[in-house]
């Protein structure tokens, strides 16, 4: 069902043949039905097979198709081309990260940043095995799941521009998935995260513009998960010199 | 866990201009909020000289209200008012979306919280109003 055609334009970044990125321009035919990723798509594979970028699943879970559209941090799988028609549409790399080429950003010190917050179940002992599962009620995965929701898309890290002033800040996603391990009923290692993103370039970073919730496709909500980990920090800080035997919990 | 550690692959680094706050609306209005901030703590040093004037007596104290009837200090009032104002209003907004209440294991929805701060905020002002005018 053609109807016409959409104007695109790609920012490429290609070293070897210009030092800085610059703009290609694309008039691809156009349905109804078309999302951006669908556009890029229908360019690599019968325009200009050298565009590069990243994705995979084309339904809004891998988190790989990020980009800018329009200037606005957004999934390209989820994101129709009628919505900006005639164009042109302005697919960009996700802003605040080093590119690598076209619209492929270095991601590297992202995946630090995840490991660095353990985000997974801290025990100060596991039990054994032959004792089972450490059970939860529906009531104690509702206090984390939203925060669960992530697909580490790092459209919360394009949208903040204290991210983008300061690369060393941890960040929405990973402060969120911090958040959400502090809430599991099944983890004892909140006071070890505190010395991790109780830091300068951690939660006390953030400066609450709110865009990293706004721009999150899941509604994981990291600008809240951030206040409340600080909100955390601070009684626990407070607990510690007010308390007789400190508040490390 | 510095930049210049990290990158082992050729990148393009943008960088970010001295004025990305005027890019969008939200961080126009995020921008506008901090410099709310500003008129906040002039009107709390301004506070500060009001009883610092109270202090040293009466022709101190009376000079200080000769001071505030200047029209140049009355316009900052104004300004500090519609300052104040508009920090106020984000507040409540950015606290209810912090701060979840729960009742009998229920959330509240935000709105409870935001009209219980703004319910919290008028009756201060009314008291105050009505122990500086009526009284």
């Amino acid at each position: 069902m053609p109807e016409g055609t959409v104007a695109l334009k790609v920012a490429r970044y290609r070293p070897e043949r210009a030092p800085t990125p610059y703009f290609d321009d694309f008039e691809i035919p156009y349905r109804d039905d078309m999302v951006v990723l669908d556009a890029l798509n229908y360019i690599k594979d019968d325009v200009d097979g050298s565009l590069t970028y990243r994705w995979s699943c084309r339904m809004g879970v891998c988190g790989s198709c990020g980009m800018m559209v329009n200037g606005e941090p957004r999934l390209t799988c989820a994101v129709f081309l009628r919505d900006f028609r005639p164009g042109p549409v302005v697919v960009e790399p996700l802003r605040y990260f080093p590119v690598i080429r076209d619209l492929v950003v270095d991601i590297s010190q992202f995946l630090e940043k995840l490991k660095l917050v353990k985000p997974w179940i801290l025990r100060d002992e596991e039990k054994p095995v032959s004792e089972g599962e450490y059970l939860q009620t529906p009531e104690e995965v509702e206090a984390y799941k939203q925060f669960s929701m992530c697909i580490n898309c790092m459209l919360c890290y394009a949208a903040c521009p204290v991210f983008g002033l300061d690369d060393d800040f941890i960040g929405p996603a990973a402060i969120a998935l911090a958040h959400r391990y502090n809430l599991d009923s099944r983890d004892q290692g909140r006071a070890e995260r505190r010395a991790i993103i109780g830091v300068e370039w951690g939660a006390w970073d953030c400066t609450f513009v709110g865009e990293c919730s706004v721009a999150c496709p899941k509604h994981v909500d990291p600008a809240v998960a951030i206040q409340r980990t600080k909100l955390d920090l601070a009684t626990a800080a407070l607990k510690s010199v007010l308390w007789p035997f400190g508040g490390s919990r | 866990m510095r930049t210049e550690e990290r990158q082992r692959t050729p990148v393009f680094v943008r960088k970010v201009r001295r004025f990305w706050w005027l890019d969008t609306v939200p961080f126009r209005r995020f921008v506008l909020r901090e410099l709310t901030s500003v008129f906040v703590a002039v009107y709390s040093v301004i506070l500060l000289l009001f009883l610092l004037a109270l202090s040293r007596g009466r022709e101190a104290y009376e000079g200080f209200l000769r001071w505030l009837d200047l029209p140049g200090i009355v316009v900052l009032h104004v300004v500090i008012l519609a300052a104040v104002l508009y920090h106020t209003v984000t507040s409540i907004q950015l606290a209810s979306q912090i701060q979840e209440v729960r009742l009998g294991g229920k959330v509240l929805p935000r709105t409870f919280l935001a009209a219980g701060l703004a319910a919290g905020w008028v009756v201060a002002s009314a008291v105050v109003a009505y122990l500086h005018v009526w009284r």
